[in-house]
């Protein structure tokens, strides 16, 4: 096997990566606020279920689907993914966060040296890069296999939810490592599931989700852009 | 030899119902139905005068079993106006092994305002269930919405335990998607008590709000609107789509969310007061 392509994998699954990822919490910051959120356990609760019902089974089978895109060169199966996203993002601010990350993302890969020029070319005429339409496009002209770049999307995903939790819970150091030990045992098959999962079974229903998105918007007193 | 009930009890109900309403001069009028199956429409009602039809969708049978399938296409020519609802719940039975199926199409032409405000929808333990709406808008459509699911017959005190839930919602815009939700919902998965899921909640509603891009003001109208004590709800603005979430324990307490930001949003939206329509109060 080769790994040639690990450096670029964890780069792009760095919280280093420069697009504003750490400014989000995805509405858990109101669940925090609502007392849903109240330590180690419940905050492991909420971002692994999150993991296992809506990200493993609508945003990772379309971060799959994307990498297909882009190694077909199908640019009609780009926009449709790309606005299948966009159209299901539950609140103002889970889209606004997708369309700014995504926004960075492809300005970040015009910074780049080895970006090749039809992959530039196929994100400028998306009028609203989402973050996994960009993210995908890095990683498909990077060579990175689908499966990985699944498993290190949702890992990156996981990861900056444990981190949302530390700051707004608070929880120690100590805490995050343990929370991510589990979400990373989680996270492979996840994304190998992820991968064979057929549209009718795709799920992004997340009520309680949702609410805390749209209700954080008016969220007093914050830390995070959502 | 097979009697007729048995037949049909075998193969299920194939039911479809087709609608298409009209502007003609200020009035909106059913321009044309059809309907195959147990799936039919009372006589168009025009309680707030000609302009906005007002129509009542009726499915005999009072529930879905394993094997039905339902459809309701409802197309509005440009200008029209009409406000669809239900006699009553609609009541999806235990399933003896087949999936049922409801499918809803609503075509909005050019100016034209379709409100489709159903009563809940019960999903009974050990239902198959499976739900698609697809609403399609011209430029200057306006769609009004709403879908209130019940887990179980939660007044006897039901849980989904069992059984399975299918939902596909879209609308498209100019051939562009506005809004997409997908669920699979398994009877007794941990997502019916997790809090980012349903939190342990038997109802949940979508209200979807489909047209000009909603004001700062009239999205803060709808923030203000609350609910009861033991419900969690929330409002937000996307593109030229408002959508309004609630999550609880009573479908009643739901739908009374629902008409509340209803009447704040139709005078803003439509130009006209929001009246209960009153075969909610039978």
């Amino acid at each position: 096997m080769t790994t040639s392509f690990l450096p670029r994998l964890l780069a792009l699954a760095s919280p280093a990566l420069p697009v504003g990822a750490f400014s989000y919490s995805q509405g858990l910051e109101w669940a925090v606020e609502e007392g849903i959120v109240v330590d180690e356990v419940t905050a492991l609760g909420w971002i692994g279920s999150l993991l296992e019902f809506n990200l493993g089974r609508f945003e990772a089978p379309l971060l799959a689907r994307l990498m297909g895109a882009w190694a077909g060169r199908d640019s009609a199966a780009l926009a449709e993914a790309n606005d299948t996203y966009l159209a299901s993002r539950e609140s103002a601010e889970l889209r606004a966060e997708t369309v700014q990350m995504g926004y960075s993302m492809v300005r970040l890969l015009g910074d780049l040296p080895d970006c090749p020029q039809e992959v530039r070319a196929a994100l400028a005429r998306l009028s609203e890069p989402s973050f996994p339409a960009a993210w995908s496009a890095a990683a498909a002209a990077w060579g990175i296999p689908a499966e990985e770049a699944v498993t290190a999307y949702l890992w990156a995903w996981a990861e900056n939810q444990t981190m949302a939790a530390l700051k707004a819970v608070p929880l120690g150091q100590s805490a995050g490592q343990r929370m991510l030990y589990v979400l990373g045992e989680r996270v492979p098959p996840i994304a190998r599931r992820a991968l064979a999962l057929e549209p009718r079974a795709w799920s992004n229903l997340a009520p309680g989700f949702a609410i805390a998105s749209c209700r954080h918007e008016t969220q007093y007193s914050r830390l995070f852009r959502s | 030899m097979m009697r007729l009930t048995e037949a049909v009890a075998q193969a299920g109900w194939r039911a479809r119902l087709d609608l298409r309403f009209a502007r003609r001069g200020q009035a909106t009028i059913l321009a044309a139905r059809r309907h195959v199956g147990p799936l039919a429409l009372q006589k168009p009602l025009y309680p707030e005068g000609e302009g906005v039809c007002h129509a009542i969708v009726l499915h005999p049978p009072a529930g879905i079993a394993g094997g039905d399938e339902l459809a309701l296409n409802v197309e509005l020519e440009p200008g029209a106006r009409a406000l669809l609802t239900t006699p009553g719940a609609g009541k999806w039975y235990r399933s003896d092994g087949r999936e049922a199926g409801s499918r809803l199409s609503f075509v909005v032409g050019e100016g034209a305002v379709l409100e489709w405000l159903p009563q809940e929808s019960i999903i009974f333990d050990g239902a198959l269930a499976r739900m698609g709406t697809e609403v399609v808008l011209a430029p200057g459509a306006v769609f009004v919405g709403w879908d209130i699911l019940c887990l179980g017959r939660t007044a006897a005190g039901e849980r989904f335990g069992r059984g399975r839930l299918r939902l596909d919602t879209r609308i498209v815009r100019d051939g562009r998607p506005l809004w997409r939700e997908r669920g699979l919902l398994e009877g007794g998965s941990p997502w019916l008590q997790a809090p980012a899921g349903f939190g342990g909640c038997p109802v949940s509603g979508t209200m979807l709000v489909a047209g000009p891009a909603p004001s700062p003001e009239l999205l803060a109208a709808c923030r203000v609107v609350e609910s009861s004590s033991d419900a969690r709800w929330g409002v937000t603005g996307l593109p030229r789509l408002l959508v309004a979430r609630w999550l609880g324990h009573s479908g009643e307490a739901a739908r009374d969310y629902f008409v509340r930001l209803w009447q704040r949003l139709r005078p803003a939206l439509l130009g006209r007061a929001a009246q209960p329509p009153r075969i909610w109060a039978t």
